[in-house]
């Protein structure tokens, strides 16, 4: 159950991820009336792939002292992402949205057999790109306070069974996204903040390779 | 004649006596105990083909686990109207006695309740990424834990840090089968969202076997109406169902139209035809009578033996009626040849060796059908045998006591036409142009001959509603529930050797999952692992928590609390899970079927496969390992089908063999082949069309081939034995035989109309047969000797 959980949280974090450059062109009528969120949603999707540093503090009940990792990110568009850990271990995942994968040193993709929530994660975001919130407004309440040049995005969870684990997740920015926060109501809680977020340029062959791009 | 009548009467009234009482023993079998005796259960009336008696006994378990419940579906593509209707279903079905239990909204749990069971067997359970990680050399534990810590967005969300700091047992549970399940749960309903609709899962426990009427039907009703009422308050609402009780009712409804539509249309064709020929009521009464005796007498036979009777019986039955009323059809022939020197008993003897010889032919030919060892197949032909004996006896019996007054003749044109046909083929079949008739008939049926196929396929008598399997395919590829009809049975001599051997049938499937070649499976190993296996996985933990110094350095390095550190060292060893205490847990529940359980030296366990049903790939996997079997009942009762129909071809030679001599006694043997041409012409005619027809062979046309030859054989019996007694009624005895053939291709042909593909082959065979039969058979007289 709490997998479920883990599943649509991740789904929902991912979604946030695309928010780096979700595409929103066409954003729907069934998404609340926020200008705002809109306006967000929008001037995110005008990127297609996102380079971003990231610094991921965590805390939990069981740790004495948060721990912290940092890396980089690429975001591509309809493709998924590379989240390269570089501290405390060195390490890249290639999150495809139809498989996950454990990227070794001579870049070989190694499918982990235990991140089946991907499938639901590429479901996601797919309809996400197409403009569909539907999705995510049917786990979370949004809202959206701020400026378009600086805001904030609130998802609270509207299923019990998740409301009684998770409290919230914030996502803040400006152009791109800054940050996301995951809040737990047992007090744990994940903080990953970008910098340095650019348009990608570029990818290499290697990145190509395993996000799946022609 | 007076002198007669006191003992013919004695006959007829014990007769009536006894076919009374068991009129009485037949209805109470059927009705006098509780539920309807007849067997809706198509899996029933499929012969045993497994060799150990725990596959069938699987083969039973996992009909019933899928069978005695409903799986619906609620499709919108509005998502809170789907939700809504589905609360909205669930609701209106919980009203009902007839469903034992109906879940639609989940009931309150407490996350906790999903890994707190596992707690204390946490350093035993592994999986097999795991398993291989720990046993890599130079594992570094400090490494798999930095990992966890710092996964991208989410730790912990399966089990706490705290209590898995590792994830082993996150890991463990993820690859449960509740974790991998397409449905999720969301607004508190089972929930699947596909190209824009929501899907919404709802199932309903039947308080009974699918197959009992007393609960299909009020199940059915009650869904049809709660299904009525949500369609009307959300519209764009879609329902699809599975089930068996689904099947059952439909398979019922199919039969009891083919029950009615045979029954009907033969019975009042026969009657016209009757009326037609006898120009009276009265002998289409007896006619009636007597195939009523065949009929009760057949049913409560068939009760008595097989305690129950299936519907492809009942249909059958139906048909059966237009050859029982071929021996009163005889006698009454007789009746009114005779005219005004009618003498029953005299009238009786004159019939008797035709009769005798005709009954003899065909409880031949219905003993080979019941050699098969195919419920169904056996019980027809006890249906038939005591049904054919009945009617035969009834004409002994009862008719002579009611038939003392002379008849009219037969209505003339008939007899006309009949004489005319009679002459014709008569003329065609003998001398250098009957070698001509036969040489080109031959000709012209090799091509078809040519062109002969066959298919075994168990699908060819068990025709499902194509709508009912639209739907059960989708449900299923929605909800990813297996096919049911294909599984691993894995036996061992106790729970252990079970559980082992059925790690090692994983070990297969989970190759061919990595070659893609298959979704997935469930198994209980997944689920509880051996004791082996659980001791071998703790044994890989063991280097590391024997050394509690060790590891709190390495909780405290990477910053766990000491509290924290404490109560997970505490923990070590705890115990390995066991069936037994597994098998109690509420979790365990959708999945204690699949535990046969031990009995006399032997346990086992169902393995179902997921994705596709290839049945070679799927064996592959079996090969070679002890105690594992591929059990796939549709495959093997096609295959058994098969076989049947290889042995069949041969029979229905032996049968031909068999009545040769009879006749060779009877006709003399230079005249026997003769005899016996028009049946065995008939047959290989048959064979032709349906070659040229394209209808593959299976073994219901080859048992169906069976009756045409007994039939057959009778119409050139009738003819023998009856046309000296009609020298001065040129035709009158050929016109007898063709209304017998006309009365069994009414009933018989009406079945090639049946809803049962089965049936419809057998049908469609005996309409061939009988008819080209019965056209042959002048061909079997001399010439001469009526036709100066």
């Amino acid at each position: 159950m709490r997998r479920l959980i883990a599943r649509v949280f991740l789904s929902c974090l991912l979604l946030c991820g695309t928010c780096l450059a979700a595409q929103t062109t066409a954003t729907p009528a069934t998404a609340p009336g926020d200008a705002l969120l809109q306006h967000v949603l929008a001037e995110l999707g005008q990127h297609q792939a996102v380079r971003a540093d990231f610094v991921q503090t965590r805390a939990n009940p069981a740790l004495a002292q948060p721990q912290a990792s940092r890396g980089q990110l690429l975001f591509v568009l309809g493709h998924g992402m590379l989240w390269q850990t570089q501290s405390p271990y060195a390490e890249t995942l290639a999150l495809t949205g139809k498989h996950a994968a454990r990227i070794d040193a001579q870049g070989h993709a190694h499918p982990m057999r235990d991140a089946r929530g991907v499938d639901r994660i590429s479901q996601m975001l797919q309809s996400m790109l197409a403009g569909k919130l539907d999705e995510v407004l049917r786990q979370f309440n949004v809202t959206a306070t701020g400026t378009p040049a600086q805001w904030t995005l609130r998802f609270t969870p509207k299923q019990a069974r998740m409301a009684h684990v998770l409290e919230n997740i914030t996502l803040n920015g400006d152009a791109f996204l800054e940050g996301i926060r995951i809040a737990m109501h047992d007090g744990g809680s994940t903080d990953i903040r970008f910098a340095h977020a650019r348009d990608a340029g570029p990818l290499s062959a290697l990145e190509r390779r395993v996000l799946g791009l022609p | 004649m007076t002198s007669t009548s006191p003992a013919l009467k004695l006959r007829a009234s014990l007769f009536a006596v006894g076919t009374l009482l068991v009129a009485a023993l037949g209805a109470y079998l059927l009705f006098g105990r509780g539920q309807l005796a007849i067997q809706t259960d198509l899996l029933a009336m499929l012969p045993a083909t497994e060799q150990h008696p725990m596959a069938e006994a699987a083969v039973q378990r996992l009909a019933h686990a899928n069978g005695d419940r409903m799986v619906l579906l609620v499709e919108n593509a509005d998502d809170d109207r789907a939700k809504a209707a589905a609360r909205a279903l669930g609701k209106a079905l919980a009203q009902h006695k007839v469903f034992d239990s109906v879940l639609a909204e989940l009931p309150p749990f407490d996350l906790g309740q999903m890994v707190a069971p596992y707690l204390a067997h946490r350093f035993w359970l592994l999986t097999d990424a795991d398993r291989t990680a720990l046993a890599t050399p130079g594992h570094d534990p400090a490494r798999a834990l930095a990992r966890r810590l710092n996964a991208p967005f989410l730790d912990g969300v399966g089990t706490s840090l705290q209590d898995d700091p590792f994830g082993w047992l996150q890991h463990w549970l993820d690859r449960q089968p509740w974790s991998r399940s397409p449905l999720l749960p969301e607004d508190d309903l089972l929930v699947a969202h596909r190209g824009g609709k929501t899907f919404v899962l709802v199932t309903a426990t039947l308080a009974g076997s699918s197959y009992d009427d007393t609960v299909q039907q009020p199940a059915l009703a009650a869904l049809a109406s709660a299904e009525h009422a949500i369609e009307h308050d959300y519209p764009g609402m879609h329902l699809s169902r599975t089930g068996a009780v689904f099947y059952a009712a439909a398979a019922r409804a199919g039969a009891e139209h083919d029950v009615h539509m045979v029954g009907w249309i033969s019975s009042i064709g026969i009657a016209l035809l009757l009326i037609g020929m006898f120009r009276s009521p009265g002998p289409l009464l007896l006619a009636f009578l007597s195939t009523a005796v065949g009929v009760i007498a057949a049913t409560t036979v068939s009760l008595l033996v097989f305690g129950q009777i299936y519907l492809l019986t009942l249909v059958f039955g139906a048909a059966l009626l237009g050859e029982a009323v071929d021996y009163s059809i005889q006698y009454l022939t007789a009746r009114a040849n005779a005219g005004a020197d009618w003498q029953a008993s005299t009238g009786l003897r004159q019939v008797r060796p035709a009769l005798l010889l005709a009954l003899a032919t065909s409880l031949l030919g219905y003993a080979l059908l019941g050699l098969v060892p195919f419920p169904a197949l056996r019980q027809m032909s006890v249906f038939a045998m005591s049904g054919m004996l009945a009617a035969c006896l009834s004409v002994f019996g009862l008719l002579p006591a009611l038939l003392q007054r002379p008849a009219r003749p037969l209505s003339a044109p008939p007899v006309r036409w009949a004489r005319a046909l009679q002459n014709f083929v008569s003329r065609c079949g003998h001398g250098r142009r009957g070698v001509r008739v036969a040489v080109l008939l031959l000709l012209l049926a090799a091509p078809g001959w040519w062109q002969l196929s066959h298919d075994d396929d168990v699908h060819l008598l068990i025709a499902q509603s194509v709508g009912l399997l639209a739907q059960e395919a989708q449900i299923r590829a929605i909800t990813g529930l297996g096919n049911g009809s294909q599984f691993y049975l894995v036996q061992g001599t106790d729970t252990e050797q079970t559980l082992q051997r059925e790690e090692t049938l994983d070990r297969r499937l989970q190759s061919m999952v990595d070659q893609q070649q298959l979704h997935g499976w469930i198994g209980l190993a997944g689920m509880v692992p051996s004791q082996q296996r659980q001791q071998a996985d703790h044994a890989l933990l063991t280097p590391l928590l024997d050394h509690p110094d060790r590891v709190r350095a390495l909780l405290a390095n990477a910053g766990f609390r000491d509290s924290a550190i404490d109560a997970w060292l505490a923990a070590w060893p705890g115990t390995p899970l066991t069936l037994d205490a597994w098998l109690k847990t509420p979790l365990a529940t959708p999945f204690r079927y699949l535990w046969m359980g031990c009995h006399a030296k032997a346990c086992g366990t169902i393995v179902l496969p997921q994705g596709p049903d290839d049945d070679t790939l799927l064996q592959r996997a079996a090969d070679g390992l002890p105690g594992v079997t591929l059990v796939d009942k549709p495959a093997s009762v096609s295959q058994l089908f098969g076989r049947y129909r290889r042995y069949a071809s041969l029979w229905l030679l032996a049968a031909i063999l068999l009545i040769a001599p009879v006749f060779g006694w009877r006709y003399g043997w230079r005249r026997m082949p003769r005899v016996m041409a028009p049946p065995v012409l008939g047959i290989a005619l048959t064979l032709a069309a349906l070659g040229y027809l394209h209808q593959p062979l299976t073994l219901f046309h080859w048992m169906a081939l069976m009756l045409v030859l007994g039939v057959g054989a009778n119409y050139a019996v009738f003819l023998h034995e009856g046309e000296p007694h009609t020298v001065h009624r040129p035709g009158a005895m050929y016109a007898s035989v063709l209304l017998s053939a006309i009365t069994a291709l009414l009933s018989f042909g009406l079945l090639s109309l049946s809803s049962m593909p089965a049936l419809r082959d057998f049908g469609l065979t005996l309409l061939l047969g009988i008819g080209f039969t019965a056209l042959l058979v002048p061909a079997s007289r001399g010439v001469s000797a009526d036709q100066p």
